[in-house]
């Protein structure tokens, strides 16, 4: 199963679609969660995620908002979205009661 | 010490968030720290590093010293010949190389660590040698062809099948005149261990040699 973080990037990547790449995560998980998300924590991440088959990655354009340097985009593949939906489903089952879930 | 692609993406991701230099140069060293860290999750480092660079180079440093008295015997008295020199050096020379080989290819990464492991032990005998008679560089004759099977080792990666398996049964034939040097049996249990040590990197590569290559590593970061 997926951990917590891994869990954030592959539904941030999803949620992103054709715009999702390393700097745009980062901040849509920063602004989620309210916490600081590393640069090293995240490429190691998605690393890690695509040599589960989770994610994949590619070169993407450079634009001068990146001083002409080139993005890296990603893409949930469709093993990451069921490992998504597994980590989802077991979260909201044993949340089921928690007093937190109630409202 | 990022590879081309991922120092454009990062560097890329710090100026679009606008980053500090100071705060980029954190984020860039953690990367770089996590990257490292996460190399040696696998055996690789471990076998090159702890496995091969240590013992291989206490060993290597006897053999130096052995070949270097057998040198020095030569000159000094005529005791010693010529012909128990030569397969003492060639096989020092075929040990040292093919040790170096497979440091450098099963784990190019962490060579810079299996240097180090290797220079340790090094530092360690140099510092305690007291023979008189031969000078302490004598203890570093494996290095030379260790270096250049280890640099070979990071560039080509496996030897073909031709050239290792005769490589590996000459490393293997050399090392059974010496197993008879002084009379001693060839079952002597502590220099049949140190053979076995020195020899069965050749006989990796020889083994690798016969496995058949992978597809090239597409992706941006390698992590071997």
């Amino acid at each position: 199963m997926l951990g917590e973080f891994e869990y954030l990037i592959v539904t941030s990547a999803a949620g992103l679609g054709d715009k999702a790449y390393g700097a745009a995560i980062r901040e849509a998980i920063v602004v989620a969660t309210g916490r600081n998300c590393s640069i090293g924590a995240l490429y190691t991440t998605i690393e890690r995620l695509e040599a589960k088959g989770l994610l994949t990655s590619r070169m993407g354009e450079a634009t001068p908002q990146r001083g002409g340097r080139s993005k890296r985009m990603v893409r949930v593949t469709g093993a990451g979205v069921r490992a998504a939906k597994e980590f989802y489903d077991a979260v909201t089952r044993i949340s089921r009661g928690a007093a937190w879930a109630a409202d | 010490m990022l590879e081309r692609d991922e120092r454009e993406v990062v560097l890329g991701d710090l100026i679009e968030a606008g980053e500090g230099t100071w705060r980029a140069m954190l984020a860039v060293l953690g990367l770089i720290l996590r990257r490292e860290a996460q190399v040696w999750k696998f055996w690789r480092p471990w076998i090159a590093a702890v496995g091969l660079s240590v013992p291989c180079s206490f060993l290597l440093m006897g053999a130096s010293l052995s070949v270097s008295r057998g040198l020095q015997n030569i000159y000094v008295s005529s005791h010693a010949s010529w012909t128990s020199v030569v397969p003492q050096a060639l096989l020092l020379a075929g040990w040292s190389w093919t040790g170096g080989f497979a440091v450098g290819s099963v784990s190019r990464r962490t060579l810079w660590v299996s240097a180090v492991s290797c220079l340790v032990p090094c530092i360690f005998c140099l510092s305690r040698f007291r023979v008189e008679s031969i000078s302490p560089a004598c203890l570093l004759l494996f290095l030379a062809p260790a270096v250049w099977g280890a640099s070979d080792g990071v560039r080509i990666g496996r030897i073909k099948r031709v050239s290792a398996i005769p490589l590996a049964l000459a490393v293997t034939l050399l090392t059974f005149p010496t197993l008879h040097i002084h009379g001693e049996p060839w079952w002597n249990p502590p220099r049949w261990l140190i053979a076995l040590t020195l020899t069965w990197p050749a006989w990796y590569l020889a083994a690798m040699s016969t496995k058949t290559p992978q597809e090239p590593d597409t992706r941006h970061w390698e992590t071997r």
